[in-house]
């Protein structure tokens, strides 16, 4: 099989796994996006084996490496907000600051206190 | 008329993607964010034009529909990882979920002291989740993609810069710990950091984040109407 071909093929499956996850939301009817429920069924079928690695890994690598680019749309809805930015500016830093290193320390500190034991149980 | 402006501004918004991209590979500063830059530029021309958000919106869906198979290929290094979920399973499940539980509910108290209106304050409070997942919560539960999508690029712009340093003041020496804190706590970005300290750091970053995703998508439904 060609190369492109081949890609084309993973693509196709990866479109496939992300459309099944949305059908998924959209009949459990939980508040939980669609990328979720097809990120863990994408999981779950190449750890039971029915997808192998080689199914999709050229084309999730290409999409992975080029992920930022499809924020670049979505950002651009900015520009509806520039005010808010404006006069909101300060609160919005401090927000972003502190609840950013306050949970930084938390998983830093728990991790670093479960990993010991992580590690004891396994040595 | 409208076909035109979707086609030059598609044409226009990868051309600024590969261009910042090209910048940032170059000089490597987590200052030169590609999303930040590509889409000031794009809302500069749009601007300049005089073209309303909402003539952008149609060419911006064609864009974004890879997108969610982008979100889906997430799986696959968390499967190439999942010796470090097994052996790390503890440290992962108290420390990404309490964190970004925690994320959450300090943005929303801070941003309603703050007096922020709702839609922002719904906004903020997923931003500790990579952009995927952050901003379909965000929309779900009443806020803005477009905002959550800001915050979630100066979350992890702050990250790049500040992480590492910060771990280290706060105590935290063990990779494990620093790899799956930065991975948490600042996505994409942060998971880079991780990488230039060690592969194992950056294996858990990269796995943090995808976790930290899947944590922000299931606990927001509950904690962010207590807030609100």
């Amino acid at each position: 099989m060609s190369k492109a071909l081949k890609f084309a093929a993973q693509l196709i499956l990866l479109c496939a796994v992300s459309w099944l996850g949305n059908q998924a939301a959209l009949l459990s009817g939980l508040p939980v996006p669609g990328n979720v429920f097809g990120m863990v069924l994408l999981f779950g079928l190449l750890c039971l084996g029915v997808v192998k690695l080689e199914y999709v890994q050229e084309a999730a690598d290409f999409l992975l490496k080029h992920m930022l680019f499809f924020f670049i749309p979505l950002a651009v809805g900015l520009m509806n907000w520039g005010r808010l930015f404006y006069e909101e500016g300060l609160v919005l830093a401090a927000a972003v600051v502190i609840s950013s290193v306050v949970p930084l320390w938390l998983v830093g500190f728990l991790a670093q206190y479960s990993a010991r034991r992580d590690k004891g149980c396994n040595s | 008329m409208q076909q035109l402006i979707t086609v030059f501004f598609i044409a226009f918004t990868v051309a600024s993607y590969v261009f910042f991209r090209r910048l940032h590979m170059k000089y490597r500063s987590p200052l030169l964010n590609v999303v930040f830059l590509g889409a000031a530029a794009v809302i500069a021309v749009l601007l300049f034009c005089g073209v309303p958000y909402e003539d952008y919106k149609p060419g911006a869906a064609i864009m974004t529909y890879l997108l969610g198979p982008a979100t889906v290929a997430l799986a696959v290094p968390l499967y190439k990882n999942r010796h470090l979920i097994r052996q790390y399973r503890w440290a992962i499940m108290t420390g990404v979920g309490l964190a970004t539980a925690a994320s959450m509910a300090t943005a929303m108290v801070i941003a309603r002291l703050g007096g922020l209106t709702k839609v922002v304050v719904v906004s903020l409070a997923p931003k500790g989740a990579t952009i995927p997942f952050a901003a379909p919560v965000a929309e779900m539960m009443g806020g803005d993609p477009a905002l959550t999508a800001a915050f979630c690029v100066a979350t992890a712009t702050f990250g790049a810069l500040c992480g590492l340093s910060a771990l280290t003041r706060l105590g935290i020496r063990d990779p494990v710990a620093r790899g799956l804190a930065m991975g948490t706590m600042f996505h994409g970005q942060g998971t880079a950091m991780a990488l230039t300290e060690g592969e194992q750091q950056g294996a858990m970053a990269g796995m943090a984040m995808g976790l930290a995703g899947v944590f922000t998508a299931l606990i927001a439904p509950l904690l962010i109407p207590l807030f609100v």
